[in-house]
Order: structure tokens, then sequence, then C-alpha cells
């Protein structure tokens, strides 16, 4: 038996993941990385003055903390409310993650932002959401009690969508590269490309048949919305972070599309992990009838999902 | 009388040795000069720090381009990138480099390896110091309390070191890091003067922050010698 409070508190802990996200993309927007040079007190104090690039990075540790207590909460809830054991482990694992991720976030103060580990806690942010957002799913009533729906094309959906995701999460590694190194922008390029293609192979996929139209069609659509504004966002961050004249300081209009291309990436990501989940859990292969036959079944051959 | 010859010839044989050319040496002097209209200077809030804000109520102006009224370029480093030979010795004296009005002063500066660089906060709020050396350990320190003192050095030839500050993002300064004295820093006129080069053929290079750098030889002999750069807008 699911446990409701797990999947709420797990679904709280996601969304205060993508909040910590955003808070640590502003820190790398404005420059303000290095704006306090200790770790883990800052100039010596639980709160130094909110003043200047402090206020992003001190705020960014602020809710880091609070994001670990929460995850912690989440593992000791699961351990307790889980009959699953590997949720339970899965749990305990985001936990570990987050500990490790506040670490590199100390030594990338400690160290002045070397960009291998700053490249590395931007990745392992992303893989923590993750790990916190499956746990959600894996607790949803969905997940437990939706029936299966045979359908041609699970295999087909179920391969796109691992490549797909598996395109997204590179995507986000360049994207780190080319934010805190300045390189590999045309790698970041292509990869956009071959997502934004795999995104709408999927919604067309997803609406062959009726099954999969009712179980994926709507997750798959968000997923080709979303990816279609990121598009416009790195377009944007494209051409505002190379604007001549620029001075030191990043206006907000900088900041802002950078900020939100970084945390959508993430979102994205995510939503994509998602959709390749439910997939495996919602679809099941229809047996002897390959997938190039065209004509729709009858609607009694597949059961819906519990309204 | 002998001996007295002797020793005079063998203190003047050892000031030669210890500065070379030091029997003949010169100043070289000239001015730096902006063609075109000045870049209109970007005003930047300083509302991120009450006591910034309160010193600029208006904002601070960007001082990477600085041309004075003749048309002198400001802070532009020149320096004898070429052609000086022998080891100097590293003085003893510190460069000052302040954080006062929410500004980075001096701007540009010169300093030698391993000479000491003494950092000050002159201002009643919290500066930081990151220096972006890729040739000697780069640092980043706090400087939260009025009036303190921090002392660090470079430990080898980097042109040129940015430093700023990551607390007030508007705050930047260069630094010219050179193993031998001879370099000048332009002042308000655009003009300059390297004292005391020795004799010789040299290559002089002249930097701006945003107008990139100029290059020019010169043959320096015991008389005093000049040398202009015109820089101009991209």
């Amino acid at each position: 038996m699911r446990s409701v409070v797990l999947h709420r508190y797990a679904l709280l802990v996601a969304a205060s993941t993508l909040i910590l996200i955003a808070a640590g993309g502003l820190v790398t927007s404005t420059d303000s990385g290095l704006s306090v040079p200790d770790w883990p007190l800052s100039y010596g104090q639980v709160m130094p003055p909110m003043i200047g690039g402090i206020r992003f990075e001190h705020t960014h540790r602020l809710i880091a903390g609070t994001v670990g207590l929460l995850t912690l909460g989440l593992a000791v809830l699961a351990w307790r409310a889980e009959r699953r054991r590997w949720a339970r482990w899965l749990a305990l694992g985001a936990f570990g993650t987050v500990v490790l991720q506040a670490v590199l976030g100390g030594l990338t103060v400690i160290y002045l932002l070397p960009d291998w580990i700053s490249v590395t806690h931007a990745c392992l942010a992303q893989t923590f959401l993750c790990l916190v957002g499956v746990l959600a799913l894996v607790t949803a009533r969905e997940w437990s009690e939706a029936p299966r729906i045979e359908s041609r094309y699970a295999g087909s959906i179920q391969r796109l969508l691992i490549t797909t995701t598996a395109f997204i999460y590179l995507q986000l590694i360049a994207g780190a590269i080319v934010r805190h190194s300045g390189q590999g922008l045309r790698y970041h390029f292509v990869l956009a490309f071959l997502i934004a293609l795999h995104s709408l192979f999927i919604i067309l996929k997803c609406s062959r048949e009726q099954g999969t139209l009712r179980a994926l069609f709507g997750h798959a659509l968000l997923l080709g919305g979303l990816v279609t504004a990121q598009a416009f966002l790195g377009f944007a961050s494209f051409i505002l972070t190379r604007r001549p004249g620029r001075g030191e300081v990043a206006p907000m209009t900088e900041v802002l599309s950078t900020t939100v291309h970084q945390t959508l990436g993430a979102l994205i990501l995510l939503v994509s992990l998602l959709l390749t989940l439910r997939s495996y859990r919602l679809l099941a292969r229809r047996r002897n009838v390959p997938e190039s036959h065209a004509p729709e079944p009858a609607s009694g051959v597949f059961k819906g999902l519990p309204s | 009388m002998r001996h007295r010859t002797f020793a005079l010839v063998t203190l003047l044989a050892a000031g030669i040795l210890r500065f070379p050319g030091m029997a003949h040496a010169a100043d070289l002097t000239g001015k730096i000069l902006f063609e075109g209209q000045a870049p209109v200077k970007e005003v930047q809030k300083a509302d991120a720090d009450p006591t910034c804000k309160a010193m600029h109520p208006q904002g601070i102006e960007n001082d990477s381009v600085i041309v004075g009224a003749d048309g002198g370029l400001k802070n532009v480093f020149v320096y004898v990138k070429e052609g000086v030979t022998g080891a100097f010795e590293t003085p003893k004296e510190s460069v000052a480099f302040d954080q006062s009005g929410c500004q980075y002063k001096p701007k540009v500066f010169g300093i030698q390896t391993k000479q000491t660089l003494e950092i000050l906060n002159s201002d009643a709020t919290l500066h930081n110091v990151h220096s972006l050396s890729a040739n000697s350990p780069q640092f980043n320190l706090g400087m939260p309390i009025k009036g303190m003192k921090l002392k660090k050095s470079f430990d080898k030839p980097e042109v040129m070191i940015k430093i700023k500050c990551e607390v007030h993002p508007w705050m930047a300064a260069y630094a010219g890091v050179l193993d031998h004295p001879f370099f000048a820093v332009t002042a308000e006129d655009g003009s300059f003067t390297i004292k005391g080069l020795p004799a010789g053929a040299y290559v002089i290079e002249a930097w701006h922050e945003k107008f990139g750098v100029q290059t020019q030889n010169v043959t320096v002999a015991d008389q005093p010698q000049s040398l202009s750069f015109n820089f101009k807008a991209a």
C-alpha cells in the first residue's frame, strides 16, 4: 500500500529542489559564485551582510541547507513508510547525493571555481532532482494502480524516450561546460536540434494509438512545449551574453534569460525521465503483431486508465 | 694611491655589473591619445550595497575608458616587453591598492614579481579581492572591516591580471606584473614616463583594457627618448 504522505513529501522536495537549482543559476548568472570566499560559514558568520553578490550566494546556501534537511526527512519517511526496498534505497541515495552536492559546492568556493568541479556541481544538481522526482512518481497512485496498456509501439516509444532522455542529460552537461568554461557551444547547438527532433517524434508516436494517446500524449506534449520554449530561451541567452559593449555587470534581462534557460533544462530532464519511466510502467508490448501494421485495432483490446 | 684607484675601479665595475647599462640610461616619456569620440560612460547603479549607494546616489560611472580634455587616454599600461637583460632586485616598498568609494584605486598599476601588494579596505562595507591570475596562484580574499589590510604578491610575470570584487560586480582593476621595473601607467592627460631605461633596443607595448595592445620598437641611448601611441575605438 502506497504512502500518500511520502508521495506528497517527495513532491515538496522536488519542487524545493527546482527552486534551489534556479537559485544556483542566479549565482552563476550574476557571477556571484566567489562573493563568499569561505565555506561552510560566510565571512565567518552564519548570516553575513546580504549585499552585492553575497545576496545570491548566501541565499543559495540557505535554500540548499533547507533542501538538505528536507531530503533527510524524505529518507527517514521512506525508510519507515515504504515496503519496497529499492524505493527506500532510492530515498537514501537522494540524501547521499545532496550531501555530496553540498561538499562540491564548498569545493567550488575553496578552490576558486575550477571548471570541472563547477560542471560536476551543476550536473549533480539535475541528477538529484531526477532522484527525488522518480521517488515522487513511484509513490503516486498511477504507479501502483494503473493497468497496463498493450501497444504495438511500446518498444519503439520506450527506446525513443531513453534516447531522448540520454540526449537531454548530455545537453545539460554540454550546457554546464558552456556556462562555466565558454567551450563547446557547437555541441550544445547540435544536441538542441536532436532533442527538438526527438521530442517531435515522441509526440507523433504517442498519438498513433488510442491507448498511448490517453496515457502519455499529454505528457509528451508538455515535453515538446518545454523543449520549444527552451530553444527560444537558448537563442535569447546566446544573443544577450554576446551583446557588444556589455560591461562588467550582467543586465537583468541577461540574468533572467540565462537563469530560466538553465532551470528549464533541469525541468525538461525530469519531465523526459518521468515520461520514460511511465512508458515502461504503463505500456506492454503487444505480442505477434509487428509494429509496421497500420490499422487501428478495435477499442475493446485496450484497457484504459482508471478514472 | 694605487690601492685607491683599484678600489674605485672595482666599485664602478661592481656597479655596472649589478645594474647593467647604468653608465648609459635615460627616461622614456610619451603620450597616449585617443582618436575619435570618447564612448559614453555607462552608469551602474550601486543599489546592491546601501553603503555604496549612499556614496554614489546617482550610480557609479564605468571607468574603463577615461579620455582627458585634450584627448589623453588614462590607465594605459606601458612597459618594456622585449630587450631587458639582467636581474633586478625586488623593491622593498609595497604597492598600495585601496578599496575606496566602492572602487579600486588605482585601477591599473604595475608591480614587480614578489613585490608586496598591500591591499586596504577604506570603506565601511564588505569588499572582496579576487585575482584572476594565470601564472601565479589566485587569491580570493574577503575584507569585511574598514581599515583592514592584507599583503599578497605575484610569483611570475603576467600582463595583465584582472582583479575583481566578487561582491560588487562593477569593481575591476588590472595589474601588470613584471620582473623588471620598466613600466608606467598613463595619467589623466595620457602622459607616461619610464625611468632609467638602459641604452639598448627595446619593444615597448601599450595595453588598454578596452582598446587592446600596440607595440613599437625604440632604441634608447643616453638621451631622454619620446614615444607616442594613438588608440581608437574598434
